[in-house]
């Protein structure tokens, strides 16, 4: 989640001059399982499609300032599932998404109550892979008690749930996001922990859990940092994402990560793991995720375009050259 | 728009489709779910199967048989199952058994469905238009889907939709023809482009064709038929 509140941290100390190139992950394919795509460009949707991105999960999240009311919801959970997913899609990038009440506008027990009253329409949509992202920002009563809702109705739907873990006093609150899941008789194999850190990454994997790494500039993890995990920790129920959104965000980093990984000796299988493989597999438990739409969604989309007599190469939107001063 | 003789034909036929392509457990699943929906005072089997329907029924192309194709297009001129999938086709199926006899409950409950559905709930909807009851309270809903930017959905009211013809009035309509021109829509599909051609559009298609010539951009062949039409 949003942003970088350390402007001296994010502009002292030396530029790293390592470029990425694409060559060194070409062929590889990811997956970004926490992207908040509603919160980024056309360019980044290119970016990421060139990058080796066939599909993506969009968790349903707060939009920087609090909603005041449940429409407002009821829209934002439509766009997730409606216009978003088909931006997306006209990049050849598989859009799904998991819907839920966010940590810190379950403060607001009155609109949290109506949300928890629309969630049900929401959770049986095509695409929807979990519960999400739910959990702690201040670990108050309140965000205590819609998280508990909110882990009945996973477990009702045969949903995974997607922890967010608090920002501040984060070891503590991952603990007690974990003992709750528990305490609500959730199998820790259907439940993603997400923004793991050293600290907490050992007892994550230890109790059973998917352990996600956010690979965020300043805030979060530095994929450095993340390829010392992978080397310690290998690539069992573990996976990186971006979390992009509209703070200083890379929607790369996923591929980034890929590549620093290659070059540090780490083995494909586990690149693919950890970068593709293991997001397939833990909000594959929804039922929702077919691997052959990754590639349908390329062809569609190419079809549907040829029928009606557009002239595209080399993707479904047309490309403009961003060097060229001259715009038609 | 269809009158009930013709609709009730059009029903049982589309339910001979859905059975043809429905496993039969799914058929089964569906059925059930319309006594329950047809009984239920609100709407939460409405809402669950709706948007559970395709995990049932599958999503594979619709299949079927020339001499109902043929009746179809008898029965409702305009209309065409052409590139139809089993949960679009049953996805209306199931709007059609919804009862009607209370209006505003009947018009409350469909409108609900519009405002949280996801694309191919929309797609369904939208092409579920022609088959509704009370024909003239679906024209601002008709209208508001004319204004999604989502290829498919926009499609669904363009392509074999035989409603925003007989429904829409001429502003409605001329707004729809531009915008499909303006997308690059294949207006052939459009029922009733011809029959509704007139002077206002032919006057909005020229200041669209003096724009694009002016911008240097190609014009569709069609337009310049139909401002010859409709002069």
């Amino acid at each position: 989640m949003c942003c970088n509140d350390n402007f001296q941290e994010r502009n002292k100390g030396e530029r790293n001059q390592d470029v990425l190139d694409l060559n060194d992950i070409n062929g590889m394919q990811f997956f970004d399982p926490h992207i908040h795509m509603t919160a980024r460009t056309t360019d980044d949707y290119q970016a990421m499609v060139d990058a080796g991105i066939v599909a993506i999960i969009e968790p349903a999240f707060w939009l920087g300032q609090p909603r005041t009311g449940v429409d407002s919801f009821k829209d934002y959970y439509s766009s997730l599932i409606g216009w978003e997913r088909f931006r997306s899609s006209q990049f050849g990038i598989k859009h799904y998404c998991t819907i839920g009440l966010n940590s810190r506008e379950a403060n607001n027990e009155e609109l949290a109550e109506q949300v928890m009253e629309l969630l049900p329409q929401f959770v049986f949509k095509e695409g929807v892979v979990g519960i999400g992202e739910i959990g702690f920002d201040d670990q108050t009563a309140a965000e205590e008690k819609y998280f508990r809702l909110q882990l009945e109705l996973a477990k009702e739907a045969s949903l995974p749930v997607q922890i967010h873990t608090p920002h501040r006093d984060k070891k503590k609150g991952t603990q007690r996001s974990m003992d709750i899941a528990i305490e609500h008789g959730l199998s820790p194999y259907s439940v993603i922990v997400d923004h793991n850190n050293e600290e907490t990454v050992k007892e994550v994997l230890d109790r059973g859990f998917w352990a996600a790494f956010t690979i965020y500039p300043f805030t979060k993890m530095g994929n450095e940092r993340m390829v010392e995990v992978v080397k310690q920790y290998g690539s069992e129920r573990i996976m990186i994402n971006s979390a992009a959104d509209w703070g200083i965000s890379d929607p790369l980093a996923v591929p980034k990560t890929a590549a620093l990984m290659k070059k540090s000796g780490i083995g494909l299988n586990d690149i693919e793991l950890v970068s593709f493989r293991n997001a397939i597999t833990a909000f594959g438990q929804s039922g929702q995720i077919d691997e052959h739409d990754f590639i349908a969604i390329k062809n569609i989309d190419q079809s549907q375009k040829f029928a009606s007599n557009s002239i595209l190469r080399g993707g479904q939107q047309p490309r403009i050259d961003k060097n060229s001063i001259i715009i038609k | 728009m269809v009158d009930i003789e013709k609709k009730k034909n059009l029903d049982k036929l589309f339910q001979q489709i859905i059975q043809q392509n429905l496993s039969s457990d799914a058929w089964a699943w569906l059925a059930d779910k319309v006594e329950r929906i047809k009984t239920e005072e609100k709407t939460l089997q409405l809402n669950l199967s709706f948007a559970q329907l395709p995990r049932m029924s599958g999503k594979n192309n619709l299949i079927v048989q020339p001499e109902d194709l043929a009746e179809i297009a008898t029965l409702l001129p305009g209309f065409s199952l052409q590139g139809w999938t089993a949960d679009r086709l049953a996805r209306v199926w199931l709007l059609m058994q919804l009862p009607d006899v209370d209006k505003m409950v009947y018009l409350k409950k469909i409108k609900n469905l519009f405002t949280v559905a996801e694309m191919n709930e929309l797609v369904a909807l939208y092409s579920a238009l022609p088959f509704l009851h009370y024909t003239e309270e679906w024209i601002s809903t008709c209208e508001e889907g004319i204004r999604s930017n989502i290829g498919t959905v926009l499609e669904a009211i363009l392509y074999h939709n035989p409603y925003p013809a007989h429904a829409l009035s001429e502003a409605a309509w001329n707004q729809m023809v531009l915008k499909a021109f303006f997308n690059e829509k294949d207006v052939s599909q459009i029922p009733g482009l011809k029959t509704r051609a007139n002077q206002a559009l032919a006057h909005t298609l020229n200041d669209y064709v003096q724009e694009r010539l002016a911008a240097h951009r190609t014009v569709h062949q069609e337009i310049y038929r139909l401002i010859e039409i409709g002069k």
